[in-house]
């Protein structure tokens, strides 16, 4: 199969896919027991007014009646609300929150940069931390060395993320007073203090991920190591930096681009753990708010924004396996 | 027709004997040995807390006003630990923290467990069917683990226990929903594994011979993946506590009064303060049964197969596989 | 082995440890000499630490007290003078009085005071109050404090001024004057005045799609900037004029509220009194947990202010399910409650009082009574043979309660209690927004339910109409006991509609007692609420109801 071919095939699944995710938002928010329009009712409440605030919401509709005019939306634009108070979402409308009153669109745009800066920054961290400690400890394997960074990568994998931002917290924040407990300062309004609150955030999360890119790039070193074609580079009189830059790293290019998309992929849909832990209002805590909130028409927008995400992810960690490993586009 | 033998070169090693130097290479491990330790005493401890429980008179739901100080924190220090309470009580109900934790086992325990099997059931027949008969079903099951993939667990998981009515066990839901959305990773690991063993010389010789596709698979292929199976359930077990204990940590585990290690976590976190100990038993005890499978199934991989890395990215790469959740 | 020697180690641990009983001492003469009125210094920038990731200032959609969040914004026909150690007092704001009364209280008249404007500086008009009343009405702004919805002549089928119709017994015959025409007398309006849909908004500056996030302000602060997630800034409107203000201080030189942080890590920033915590306060309790920190933290313990005994806290019963559709089940449950361990579940005595009616401390016209007489900790033999009397067969319960860590230990304190009367409960923990709405929608699936009620106005009508009259029950309405008594409902109606205060008070006294009779509910406590400031913050006070700080006096020290 020709990869512009291929491309097509995995968009075309892509679509398929998003339409399942949301069917079952739809669905399941539809079953829930709870009925969104009792929060907006107001104190006191009536029937009548009930039954009014559930038209105006749409709940009052099946769920796949919901689920066509959310794809409706999409493609030709959405009315909410009818006179002077209407209001027009344009085309693609990923939907409307009545509580927050903006588009979904525009709430993931304006949450996004905080799940960026979190995701990214310690995304750097963990690939930078996690594959030199694993080279170091490949090339030191079975000394001391190669068992205190192993010993750590373990824990640092066993240790929750909640707890280990909680008592961050506890520690930094206030016992040493140190660092900020937390908040979100715009890269653009003080760089500075953007890092300075992200400092605790970013080593909490990039604990857990750079303990697994240690593990992995140990595993991969030590196997290529062990290959003949590099006993052969040594053999040959190659020095040991020459040998392991020039085979052993460009063996871990590819299983670490591929975990590496797909985990970005993964938190970028919202690292809901984190974010809630120190107060951050990224995408994760939008779709948090919105489930306890009964928000669906968020619920859906940010997820299928998330699953969006991970599929465009996991298609070009799939992508940049056939580019860097020409042998694997002939297999699919 | 009983199927005829393959040349040695292309069978695995006799079962018995790869046991026996799979136990040694393992006994070697001290990283392994000391995981499996781990292990058993947490096992050993969730089997016996009706034991414990009848033997010191404790149970976890019991109320003990009296043992708290006016603040509602327990009295006396170290959070009230005694003869009669090993690990002190939790504070505002006087509860014996011993026995939440010991019945905490339990819940984290059964629910880890019995999602990972049904994480590994699942995913080992999508696996299987999707890299043996290849096209449209391939086609199909991949893109279904997309789907899975695609889903953000948490939240679902989050709506789903509003959801499902009162009514249905939350155990079994929890085991249901974990167990549901761990699936695709070992389903990957087996197809790309069974999609190369279907061009070995073996079974295409069982297919030649006009060898039933379910026999080849039940026959020739499982046997082969199986070390790979057993590897990664080890390798999942503590992402599945973790995920049973981030799910009671924001509120929608396991019902109360049912102990749950991440509620008492979650509980536990805002009295660190004025009572440590409330936090360091349930927190230890969770951290350290995640560390015993992770050390364990290291141990386990490399003396299965030294060489083996690529279940490791594929575990790597499920989201529930670090313990704790992103 | 390795098993018994780990128990042996336990308990020699456990055996020396239990030698020394350093028990901490607590003095609970907590230090009220915070909780005080004093001069205002101007200048600074004040913090609200707000576990809600975001702020809406739309008058029309809020269900806030007169003197939180929205008052910094927005000014209301009449307002609420609150002082600590007082009874709260209604007061006029917009208006110059509390409004007059003709046609035997079915008719209310306000006229404005002179020279009010808004932040751009133009006149504030009986129309903009009127409109912002019509606009209530509209299903784009539901949410709000609805009362005023039935009390007025045609609110029922009013749907809001959007498209062109208006609400005709709202009259303003000028600029300065305002009229309403009500159903039926109502004693309590002037209250009903001070809610936030009596704010002026501007028809020709309205978009009630975005005016949530930056109105036109009437009070002493405008919004400048609004940010979901992060934090909503207000900063002084010039055009505010103090002398026409009674209540609103106006200290700051600017109001922060920092959005969606976690109530534990606030309460713990202010215990430290760290950073911004210094300059702030939390607009959520003191949780249970650090309640006891800050009980042993002098420094912490002199910046807590606690409120008097304010929201009841109670267990309904479905009275509509069988068995407890049984008044003697009802009175049964009542004596087997043990209200020690729940208070104690939710943070010990500085957390409330045992309460045994349903209009609370603080309230005009609260009276002391008690039918249940028992200790706190209940009467199990009592209950038991109430319960054999009844002769009622009671399934499981399912408990309905709110997921947080507090909730759920109360839930499991009544679960416990009520397994000595072999009671068997099963909890339900849902999210707050789910609470409410499976406690209040038409199907009332659940046998009980912990919940907790603050009026939204100082009468006791506020106590009693909202939880016990029968029109009051699904529908996302609070009536979650599912009482209907008609007795009760006819008591009041007489009530709300007495205009005399002394005397509606006493029949309200009357419903109380003839509800308890009825035992729909168990009154567990009233609550006391505490609240951290950070030690650069003064004029940070509570009154007797209600059990919130008054948001617009707080000031920074100079």
């Amino acid at each position: 199969m020709n990869r512009t071919k291929f491309i097509a095939y995995r968009l075309l699944g892509a679509l398929i896919v998003l339409f399942i995710v949301a069917a079952a938002c739809f669905a399941i928010f539809y079953l829930m027991p709870s009925n969104p329009a009792q929060y907006s009712c107001g104190k006191p409440c009536s029937p009548d007014r009930l039954a009014e605030v559930e038209r105006y919401l749409g709940v009052d509709q099946a769920w796949w009646k919901q689920l066509f005019d959310f794809l409706g939306g999409i493609v030709v634009g959405r009315d909410f609300g009818s006179g002077a108070a209407a209001i027009h979402c344009d085309a693609p409308c990923f939907g409307y929150s009545f509580r927050l009153r903006d588009s979904v669109t525009t709430l993931i745009l304006s949450r996004l940069p905080v799940t960026i800066s979190l995701t990214l920054g310690a995304a750097v961290l963990w690939a930078i931390g996690g594959i030199v400690s694993g080279l170091i400890a490949a090339l030191k394997r079975g000394t001391a060395t190669d068992s205190v960074v192993m010993g750590a990568a373990i824990t640092g994998i066993s240790a929750p993320t909640y707890l280990l931002g909680l008592l961050g917290i506890l520690l930094f924040g206030f016992t040493l007073n140190v660092l900020p407990i937390g908040g979100y300062v715009p890269l653009t309004e003080n760089p500075a203090m953007w890092a300075f609150h992200l400092i605790l955030p970013w080593i909490v999360l990039a604990i857990a991920n750079g303990a697994i890119y240690a593990r992995l790039t140990r595993g991969q070193m030590l196997e290529v190591m062990s290959q003949d074609y590099i006993r052969t580079a040594r053999a040959k009189g190659l020095s040991e930096p020459i040998v392991i830059g020039k085979h052993g790293l460009r063996n871990l290019v590819l299983p670490l681009t591929t975990l590496f998309a797909i985990d970005i992929g993964g938190l970028l849909g919202g690292a809901v753990i984190t974010e809630k832990v120190f107060g951050l209002g990224g995408v994760g805590t939008l779709l948090l708010e919105a489930v306890s909130n009964l928000d669906i028409q968020v619920i859906v927008g940010v997820t299928l924004f998330a699953a969006a995400i991970v599929i465009i992810a996991n298609l070009l960690a799939d992508l940049s396996y056939s580019v860097l490993d020409p042998r694997i586009g002939a297999r699919r | 027709m009983p199927a005829v033998s393959q040349g040695p070169a292309e069978r695995a090693p006799a079962e018995r004997t790869r046991r026996d130097s799979v136990w040694t290479r393992l006994r070697r491990s001290r990283a392994a040995m000391t995981g499996l330790v781990l292990v058993v005493v947490f096992i050993l401890l969730a089997l016996l807390a009706p034991v414990f429980s009848a033997l010191t008179g404790n149970s976890p739901f019991a109320y003990n006003p009296d043992l708290l100080g006016p603040d509602t924190a327990p009295a006396g220090p170290l959070g009230g630990i005694s003869a009669q309470h090993w690990f002190g009580v939790e504070p505002r109900t006087g509860r014996d923290l011993f026995a939440i934790v010991s019945y905490g086992a339990q819940v984290s325990l059964l629910i880890g467990l019995a999602a990972t099997v049904v994480s590994i059931v699942v995913g080992v027949i999508v696996g299987l069917v999707a890299g043996f008969y290849g096209g449209f079903a391939d086609r199909l099951l991949s893109r279904l683990t997309d789907v899975i993939f695609g889903f953000p667990f948490l939240i679902f998981a989050i709506a789903l226990s509003a959801t499902v009515p009162a009514s249905v066990p939350r155990t079994l839901l929890l085991i249901l929903v974990i167990g549901f959305f761990g699936w695709p990773s070992i389903a990957r690991v087996v197809r790309s594994e069974t999609l190369s063993l279907k061009e070995r010389g073996f079974v295409r010789a069982a297919a030649a011979q006009g060898t039933g596709s379910v026999r080849i698979i039940v026959r020739e292929i499982f046997p082969n993946i199986l070390a790979t199976i057993i590897v990664f359930t080890t390798v999942s077990i503590p992402g599945k506590i973790g995920a049973e204990a981030a799910l009671s940590f924001l509120g929608v585990g396991v019902n109360p009064p049912t102990p749950s290690w991440g509620r008492s976590i979650s509980d536990a976190i805002s009295w660190v303060q004025v009572d440590p100990m409330y936090l360091i038993f349930p927190g230890m005890a969770l951290f350290l049964v995640t560390l015993g499978f992770n050390m364990f199934g290291d141990g386990l991989r490399d003396a299965l197969d030294p060489a083996e890395a690529r279940s490791e990215s594929a575990a790597a790469a499920d989201p529930m596989s670090a313990g704790g959740q992103p | 082995m390795r098993r018994s020697a780990l128990i042996a180690a336990t308990l020699s641990l456990g055996l020396i440890l239990t030698g020394c009983n350093a028990n901490p001492e607590l003095n609970n003469d907590g230090d009220k000499s915070t909780n005080t009125l004093g001069e205002t210094h101007k200048g600074g920038t004040l913090n609200i630490f707000s576990e809600d990731s975001d702020i809406d200032f739309d008058p029309g959609k809020s269900q806030g007290l007169a003197i939180t969040s929205l008052a910094y914004v927005h000014r209301r026909l009449t307002t609420w003078d609150i002082k600590p150690g007082e009874e709260g007092k209604v007061v006029p704001d917009l208006a110059t009085d509390t409004g007059q009364i003709s046609d035997d209280g079915k008719t209310w008249t306000f006229t404005l005071k002179n020279g009010l404007k808004y932040e751009d500086g133009s006149a504030i008009t009986s129309a903009d109050i009127k409109y912002g009343i019509e606009r209530s009405f509209s299903t784009e702004l539901s949410g709000g404090l609805s009362y005023h919805k039935t009390l007025l002549k045609g609110g029922a089928d009013y749907k809001g001024p959007f498209k062109g119709d208006e609400l005709k017994s709202v009259e303003t015959p000028d600029d300065k004057t305002i009229v309403f025409h009500l159903n039926s007398a109502f004693g309590d309006f002037p209250w009903i005045a001070s809610m936030p849909a009596f704010s002026p908004v501007p028809k020709d500056k309205d978009d009630p799609g975005k005016y949530g996030l930056d109105p036109v302000s009437s009070g002493p602060y405008q919004v400048k900037s609004n940010k979901s997630g992060s934090e909503a800034v207000l900063t002084r409107n010039k055009y505010w004029d103090e002398k026409t203000d009674p209540v609103r201080t106006a200290g700051p030189d600017e109001v922060v509220f920092k959005l969606g942080q976690d109530a534990s890590v606030t309460a713990q920033a202010l215990i430290s009194d760290s950073g911004d915590a210094k300059n702030g306060f939390s607009a959520s309790f003191v949780p249970a947990s650090q309640l006891a920190q800050v009980q042993n933290d002098p420094s912490a313990k002199s910046r807590l202010v606690t409120s008097g005994p304010g929201a009841l806290s109670y267990l309904a019963m479905n009275n509509e399910h069988k068995g407890l559709d049984d008044t003697k089940v009802r009175q049964a449950i009542n004596y087997a409650v043990n209200k020690d361990t729940y208070r104690i579940a939710g943070g010990g005595e500085i957390t409330g009082d045992y309460a045994s009616t349903l209009i609370t401390p603080g309230i005009p016209g609260h009276q002391d009574f008690n039918l249940y007489k028992a200790d706190p900790s209940g009467d199990v033999d009592k209950a038991k043979s109430l319960l054999k009397e009844s002769g009622a067969k009671l399934g499981t319960l399912k408990l309905l309660v709110k997921n947080d860590a507090t909730s759920v230990a109360q839930a499991e304190a009544i679960q416990e209690a009520l397994a000595r009367i072999d009671v068997k409960v099963t909890i339900k923990s849902v999210d707050t927004n789910t609470f409410s709405a499976d406690a209040t929608d038409a199907k009332g699936d659940y046998d009980l339910a912990l919940s907790s009620w603050q009026p939204d106005f100082p009468s006791a009508n506020g106590n009693i109409q909202p939880l016990f009259d029968s029109s009051q029950i699904g529908n996302g309405n609070y009536n979650i006991s599912r009482y209907s008594n008609d007795e009760v409902d006819a008591l009041i109606k007489k009530a709300t509609e007495t205009v005399k205060p002394e005397e509606a008070q006493k029949i309200w006294a009357e419903a109380d007692k003839r509800i308890m009779e009825d035992a729909p509910v168990v009154p567990l406590t009233y609550n006391k609420n505490s609240f951290l400031h950070g030690s650069n913050v003064e004029n940070f006070i509570i009154g007797d109801f209600p059990a919130y700080p008054v948001y617009f006096k707080a000031s920074l020290k100079g």
